[in-house]
């Protein structure tokens, strides 16, 4: 990508191969931002073969007591997911992830993904990660662990 | 003991409540989810970059598992809320249904071209008390298998209905 300005419905991608040498507990990950369009919440719907009105209709939506559609719960599970594949690079191994869907996340909205390095055993790295609304409330927290290369072969 | 929970869905805990579904990872389902999603990591699209990394052709998004294995439903089967009704669930008479979690780890590396297969059980059903009042989490706990026998991923997902 030659510009600096992420675009927001769309991941980095794996941008460098990060090596478990190099790295230590308490680091922070870059953060990322991700901004779902409605019609890429529709998208989501039609490949996941999801016809759960909740994230599409606004008058079914409110019926059901949200303040607009809401973006799938599994979507932000794929983003926070994703968020580590891309940080870990083609080398690492995501070997576990987990996450609580605490509030919803809404369409046209910043959320904000982040993490940090909570412990280091050779090349298993384990990270706290999470997503934030724009006012900061962490609407799902999270863990993962991956396998990184130890260093450069 | 509960209001929310018959004793007949609560008996229902532990056990497989339908079929092991098996399907293929075809790049095209693959991709479509992954461009869904907004993820265009490369091992997903490109063979020589993925095989540089260590696979022995592209791989699919990890949380892809759970949607490759969706069979198509007729439209009749389909709920006011939009959902997809399930003839083998424990029936709650609840009506507001959300995504609470999910816990995965994946022990092997998938490929487009495996074939996935999916067991699928109740793992347990909890009545909890929250802000918005009380609420019912279900836990479904789904064992993914490859043509080779070979277990590449366990997930425990949690459904909140209220």
């Amino acid at each position: 990508m030659s510009s600096d300005v992420q675009p927001k419905d769309v991941g980095s991608g794996p941008t460098h191969q990060p090596y478990a040498r190099d790295l230590a507990v308490g680091d922070e990950l870059p953060a990322a931002v991700r901004n779902a369009s409605r019609t890429q919440l529709f998208l989501y719907s039609a490949a996941t073969w999801n016809p759960h009105r909740i994230h599409y209709d606004v008058d079914y939506a409110r019926f059901e007591g949200h303040p607009d559609v809401i973006v799938h719960g599994p979507l932000q599970g794929a983003w926070l997911t994703q968020y580590v594949t891309d940080w870990m690079g083609p080398r690492g191994r995501l070997v576990h992830a987990g996450w609580q869907n605490r509030a919803s996340g809404l369409p046209e909205q910043d959320l904000t993904f982040r993490g940090r390095i909570t412990a280091i055993d050779r090349g298993q790295v384990t990270l706290e990660v999470w997503e934030e609304a724009p006012d900061g409330r962490v609407l799902m927290p999270g863990r993962a662990v991956v396998e990184l290369p130890v260093h450069p072969s | 003991m509960s209001d929310l929970v018959p004793p007949e869905a609560r008996a229902l805990v532990g056990k497989e409540l339908s079929a092991p579904v098996t399907a293929v990872i075809t790049a095209k389902e693959s991709q479509r989810y992954a461009q869904a999603v907004g993820d265009l990591n490369p091992l997903y699209f490109d063979e020589a970059y993925a095989q540089e990394a260590g696979y022995r052709t592209i791989t699919c998004p990890p949380t892809f598992l759970d949607h490759v294995v969706v069979e198509g439903r007729p439209l009749g089967d389909l709920r006011e809320d939009g959902l997809f009704r399930q003839p083998d669930g424990p029936s709650l008479g609840l009506r507001r249904v959300m995504f609470g979690g999910q816990e995965w780890d994946w022990l092997a590396p998938v490929h487009v071209g495996d074939t996935i297969t999916a067991t699928k059980r109740l793992g347990a059903i909890d009545e909890k008390s929250g802000g918005k009042g009380p609420f019912v989490l279900v836990t479904w706990e789904t064992t993914f298998t490859n043509q080779e026998g070979d277990v590449v991923a366990r997930s425990r997902l949690q459904g909140i209905s209220r």
